[in-house]
């Protein structure tokens, strides 16, 4: 289990776990990310938020909140 | 009560699904397109007619979901339950068709009069994804209708289909089962609240759900009950319990069921081609507006163009209505001359009040042209990728990603740079963009400047001024960082956003959306500047008989009595102190009343500078002149800024605060500037 700005580009995962607040989570839960769902990395660029692939739409996501999610290599 | 409308529908939807363009093909009123997620804080409402009945449209704020999370997202369930439309049409992207029905389902789960209308069909198929709409109306258990509301295709059967459903009362209901351990859970909740109140089943199922995710307008109903902390108590029993079956947190197993139902469903409807993947326009577009190095270099360049288009289109449209309302004011003037009203209420109605309202709407062509090209950013998908790109270095500062976007635009001018703040989604952020944008050096500024660097600095003019507009940045970036410390402690709101695929914006909407921005500034921003106009007016041309703006009249008494505070500044002249009081109405007024209060006639000409020139360089060193310089920048906003930081943050306070810290702060730099520079011999 890598938290999610460890991973590459082009990488498909498996969201592990969420260390975030209630809200945040619910948020992410409406975009659809949550635990067990499988999402793919477009852009990471070591600095500044992540672009993630989530069911057909691509979110980009802060690095400091990307840091709080965990997630596997599938 | 007599019913205005034969039935009202709600417009519900994710954001960037069509929502807004439906909305104006149907009714074609005042309402814009945006891509910023949960853009229309307000509720937007039209009407038409169609087969004889009279319908009212009400245009729902874009939300991911029903459970309320932010302000935007409690008006659209508030709709729902309490206002009880006869039909809501919720609006699918048939590209992101599984995320676009997780609102579905809550929709359904409400007990919503549901009608799904699916766009951008079209879009879908080329992409390979192809979706059985009859297989889906019935598995849904609502009418399915395809439409495309850019090319107004399918209007109609949404319309008889919002008909149809009126008629029809909800008998097919599907159910989303969550499985045998929430059942049972919610089953306790419900019989709980059973056993206190009389309450419909339908609501019930509803409002338990909400109870078991946390959502906010669920507990605040309950929060007076008596029966609160009992009920509080067993629902945490019932999350923990649930959370340990699980292994996850309770939203991700509710969201888990649902998206686990929303893929047994998609399996059976759409229909996925492997389409040969070539790399789109839109897909290159946005590899280089990501990049890490093109892609500020290439937005720096998009904003460079709108201001361009901006103060080039702008600049003989302002020169039309100032030519137009001194034509006015001379007419009207001498027309009441010959009717034998007295100099000073022909003053009063020439430059207080024809002024004032020339004033208001000189700044209509910028706000307007303005508005229009960033309406064209945030509707083509474009301006979601700059607050992508620029996330990381407003963050270093304290700010949200999309916050750049106001202060860029404050060089232009401050006014549409804070009404563009609506794009951010907390009040915390949008009043800090507010709070640090006046130091962000507007275009009416470099007239001042200009005017004293061509006095004093003439050899290093451009050097200068752009160490002005950088001391500007560097102070609006040390308040931000100040006023985050200490005024907003809460730290920002998270960054997600979507990125929406790229598609050209409709001139309907973009022309729809400038000209309500038009509207709205000469509504509500208009009679403040017009009333402070009139007190300018006063402070300058009384008590009767003086000559305007001179030395006798009150605004000359205050900028006497102001001069002595500018005295360790440096430029304790009393004309100084006027052009300040006057630049509080527009900031290039400074250069005008030095030239009034200096006996210049004509500052454009080149013997008015002349003579400007020399008279200034009487009263001012460089030194003083550059202190002088800063205090411009700094100090209040015009009043127009003012009028607008009003009706953004809905009461004076703010406003209030801004004239006292923004003046306060402009002193002190330019005092530690002076008396620096004199300690260092620069005198």
């Amino acid at each position: 289990m890598q938290i999610l700005t460890e991973f590459k580009k082009r990488d498909k995962l498996k969201i592990k776990h969420l260390d975030c607040g209630y809200g945040f989570k619910r948020r992410l839960a409406e975009l659809g990310l949550f635990e067990s769902v499988e999402v793919e990395i477009i852009k990471n660029d070591n600095f500044g938020p992540l672009i993630i692939k989530i069911f057909d739409s691509k979110i980009a996501l802060g690095r400091g909140e990307a840091q709080k999610i965990y997630a596997q290599k599938i | 009560m007599l019913k205005k409308y034969n039935l009202t529908v709600g417009l519900t939807g994710n954001p960037n699904v069509g929502k807004s363009t439906l909305f104006n093909a149907l009714t074609g009123s005042k309402q814009h397109v945006g891509n910023w997620p949960g853009k229309t804080v307000e509720k937007k409402e039209g009407e038409f007619s169609f087969e004889g009945k009279k319908i009212q449209l009400v245009d729902l704020p874009g939300s991911y979901s029903l459970t309320a999370y932010s302000e935007e997202e409690t008006i659209t369930s508030n709709f729902i339950l309490q206002e009880k439309p006869d039909v809501v049409v919720q609006i699918i992207d048939a590209q992101n068709f599984a995320r676009n029905l997780f609102i579905t389902i809550q929709l359904i789960e409400l007990g919503t009069p549901l009608v799904v209308a699916l766009n951008m069909v079209d879009l879908a198929k080329m992409s390979g994804i192809s979706i059985k709409i009859e297989e889906l109306s019935k598995l849904l258990g609502v009418p399915v209708v395809v439409i495309s509301a850019r090319k107004q295709v399918g209007i109609d059967d949404l319309l008889r289909a919002i008909l149809k459903k009126r008629d029809t009362k909800n008998k097919l209901r599907i159910k989303l089962t969550y499985g045998t351990e929430i059942n049972e859970e919610l089953k306790k909740i419900k019989d709980f609240i059973k056993s206190k109140e009389k309450i419909d089943k339908q609501e019930l199922d509803w409002f338990s759900l909400k109870l078991l995710e946390g959502d906010y307008r669920a507990e605040q109903n309950l929060i007076k009950k008596p029966y609160y902390l009992e009920l509080k108590s067993l629902i945490q029993k019932s999350i923990n319990h649930l959370q340990n079956i699980f292994g996850k947190d309770i939203i991700s197993i509710l969201a888990n069921t649902r998206y686990g139902f929303i893929e047994g469903l998609a399996r059976k409807v759409v229909d996925r081609k492997k389409i040969k993947q070539r790399i789109s326009f839109s897909e290159k577009f946005d590899n280089v507006a990501t990049n890490r190095f093109f892609g500020i270099p290439l937005f720096l360049f998009v904003i460079f163009l709108i201001f361009q288009a901006t103060f080039k289109l702008s600049e003989p449209i302002m020169g039309w209505i100032e030519l137009l309302f001194g034509f006015l004011g001379n007419n009207i003037s001498s027309l009441l001359a010959s009717r034998g009203f007295s100099n000073l209420f022909i003053s009063l109605i020439n430059e207080g009040i024809i002024g004032g309202v020339g004033g208001v709407l000189v700044f209509m062509p910028i706000i307007g042209i303005l508005f229009l090209l960033i309406a064209l950013l945030e509707d083509s998908g474009y301006m979601a990728r700059v607050a992508y790109i620029m996330d990381k270095l407003m963050n270093k500062i304290g700010l949200h990603g999309k916050a750049f976007i106001p202060l860029i635009l404050g060089f232009g001018c401050n006014v549409p740079a804070i009404m563009a703040t609506r794009t951010l989604e907390t009040k915390e952020d949008r009043l800090l963009t507010i709070l640090i944008n006046p130091f962000i050096s507007c275009g009416a500024r470099l007239p001042v400047y200009v005017l004293f660097v061509g006095v004093f600095f003439s050899a290093y003019q451009g050097l200068v001024i752009f160490s002005l507009y950088l001391l500007g940045i560097v102070v609006a970036i040390l308040m931000g960082l100040i006023f985050k410390k200490f005024l907003f402690k809460k730290s920002s709101s998270p960054f997600v956003i979507e990125l929406p695929s790229y598609r050209w914006p409709t001139l309907k909407g973009l022309l729809i959306h400038s000209g309500e921005r038009v509207w709205l500034f000469i509504k509500k921003a208009g009679t403040v500047i017009l009333a402070f106009s009139v007190i300018i007016w006063a402070l300058a041309s009384l008590p009767a008989g003086v000559d305007y703006g001179s030395k006798q009249s009150w605004a000359g008494s205050m900028g006497q009595s102001v001069a002595p505070v500018f005295q360790p500044l440096g430029f304790d002249n009393w004309q100084s102190s006027v052009a300040l009081i006057f630049g509080f109405v527009a900031k290039e007024v400074v250069v005008g009343t030095f030239g009034t209060l200096y006996g210049v006639d004509d500052v454009e000409s080149s013997s008015g500078i002349e003579s400007l020139n020399s008279a200034l360089q009487n009263d001012f060193t460089p030194l003083s002149a550059y202190a002088f310089m800063i205090f411009v920048l700094l100090y209040v906003p015009c009043m127009a800024v003012l009028a607008v930081v009003k009706k953004e943050t809905g009461s004076w306070k703010w406003p209030l605060f801004m004239i006292f810290y923004t003046t306060g702060i402009a002193w002190i730099v330019a005092f530690i500037f002076y008396q620096g520079g004199k300690l260092l011999g620069f005198e």
